[in-house]
């Protein structure tokens, strides 16, 4: 069974649907929160991070975790109670962190570093090490999501309903911030800085469109993380598309086929 | 003296939005109906905020009896359009809470009706009803209600605030609600505390409605709620709206 691993698709297509699955739920909060600027933000300051753990030669997902929570702490700090993180902010931080890591990676003497799979990811060349850490992650978000969900669900419908009714939202807040800044690190080796954001956001929408309920939308967020998976990695291996490009694209189709189907039904409905 | 669920003693609280309390005190009591009233910016929903724990005075002391259960309506719930939800959903936001309860709640502000129905759906008026039977929900020790009849007409006006005392009734528990209707709050009530970024006064309707600062703050509105207070209608309209002869 272990010896499967040996195989790189293999290793790929489970840490793929890993990704998709913790995906779907933490997606669909970010949407509900309006986070989703948030990851594309945490994305690109990895960049930063990248450069920092290979100049201090630590692993660099220590130093994009060290970036992104700093980032996030001071955000969270610089947030009053009822205002969504402010987009100016979150533009600053991006552009900035982006443009000091590719700077610090390029000054980065003797080091090969390879920029293209930073920014795009390459989900094919998972390896053992890298499956492990996904696993872990995956293993931890779901059992806080599992523990938190009405609170999480609360939180994103009112604020001031949950802080009232007993609910400590800011803490709530706070905890969804970590796991974020969790995800986007771990997520960032297989998908690249660029296109986290995408595949949070793209299987959820499409979701919103057809489910009534929330625990509804996470399901079928799942559902189209796992078609755009297999749809990326296949359309990957037969025209040798870059695997997480391929991946996003198969989102959007699917999101663009969502939108005509229902316009379809409700036409003749 | 019924059962002190909560108690605030000379808090203040500015911010540079605007919003000022200068040492207000009060007491909540299990079963009694207290009412805010005060004009524009007089600080009603910050206090309401400070009873809720959504902010802290940064003075003064606010002491709640332990786990105080709390049914909130704010002023305005901005819809998530980008969250399915329905209502039955809505009602357990908070709290696990079984059909039976679900279907009780709605069935108290005549909203049964809506119960699959999807919360982005609604009009401001059902939204309002929907909010106002969530808070009965899970048994709890204060319900505090943000201008719970904006939005609803004069006649369901009339008939929320009779829900509102057949909550307290049936629940036994403490109302606080923040309210402009002056002519119905007087008869509804238990305590008011008359607001202006401090506590004019307050006290039982009548001897608040005879103290000089409320005069003050609300001659004229007074004198015409008196009118209102004294018509009659010759048939009822239910909270919804409809009218029955």
């Amino acid at each position: 069974m272990i010896e499967l691993l040996d195989d790189f698709v293999v290793r790929s297509v489970i840490a793929g649907l890993l990704m998709v699955s913790i995906a779907a739920p933490m997606g669909c909060l970010m949407v509900w929160q309006r986070l989703a600027f948030l990851s594309d933000t945490l994305g690109h300051a990895a960049v930063l991070g990248v450069g920092l753990g290979i100049w201090l030669q630590v692993h660099p997902m220590i130093g994009v975790l060290v970036i992104i929570l700093l980032i996030v702490i001071s955000l969270s700090r610089i947030t009053s109670f009822n205002n969504a993180l402010s987009e100016t902010a979150l533009a600053v931080t991006s552009h900035t962190g982006l443009a000091a890591g590719l700077i610090l990676l390029g000054t980065m003497p003797g080091q090969s570093v390879n920029l293209e799979s930073i920014l795009f990811g390459d989900l094919l060349a998972t390896t053992k090490t890298d499956l492990a850490m996904i696993f872990g992650t995956v293993v931890i978000l779901l059992f806080l999501l599992a523990q938190h969900w009405r609170s999480f669900v609360a939180v994103s419908v009112s604020r001031e309903i949950a802080q009232a009714e007993g609910i400590e939202a800011r803490k709530v807040q706070f905890l969804m911030y970590l796991m974020i800044a969790l995800l986007v690190a771990v997520m960032m080796k297989v998908m690249g800085v660029l296109l986290i954001a995408a595949v949070l956001v793209i299987p959820t929408s499409s979701a919103r469109l057809v489910s009534r309920s929330p625990e509804q939308m996470v399901l079928i967020s799942a559902l189209f993380g796992v078609l755009s998976l297999g749809g990326g990695m296949l359309s990957s291996f037969h025209f040798d598309w870059q695997t997480g490009p391929a991946i996003v694209l198969s989102a959007s189709f699917l999101l663009l086929g969502t939108l005509v189907v229902r316009r379809l039904v409700r036409g003749v409905g | 003296m019924t059962e002190l669920l909560l108690k605030a003693s000379d808090i203040s609280y500015s911010s540079n939005t605007g919003n000022i309390l200068e040492s207000v005190s009060f007491e909540l009591h299990r079963g009694q109906i207290t009412t805010i009233i005060g004009p524009n910016g007089a600080g009603k929903s910050t206090l309401t905020n400070i009873v809720n724990g959504l902010i802290q005075p940064q003075s003064g002391t606010i002491e709640r009896v332990d786990n105080l259960r709390i049914g909130y309506l704010p002023q305005k719930v901005y819809v998530n359009t980008l969250m399915p939800l329905s209502v039955e959903r809505l009602l357990q936001l908070t709290r696990k809470v079984s059909e039976t309860e679900v279907d009780q709640a709605l069935a108290q502000t005549e909203v049964t009706y809506l119960k699959h129905r999807q919360v982005q759906s609604l009009s401001e008026g059902e939204l309002k009803r929907v909010l106002l039977a969530r808070t009965t929900l899970g048994n709890p020790d204060l319900i505090v209600l943000d201008e719970p009849t904006a939005g609803v007409d004069v006649t369901g006006e009339v008939k929320m605030y009779e829900l509102i005392g057949e909550f307290r009734n049936r629940l036994d528990c403490a109302v606080l609600m923040v309210s402009h209707d002056l002519h119905l709050v007087m008869s509804k009530t238990d305590q008011v505390l008359c607001l202006n970024r401090h506590l004019c006064c307050s006290g039982l309707p009548e001897s608040v409605s005879q103290h000089p600062e409320y005069l003050a703050l609300f001659g004229n509105q007074a004198a015409e709620s008196l009118a209102i207070y004294t018509h009659h209608h010759d048939h009822v309209h239910d909270v919804a709206g409809h009218h029955h002869d």
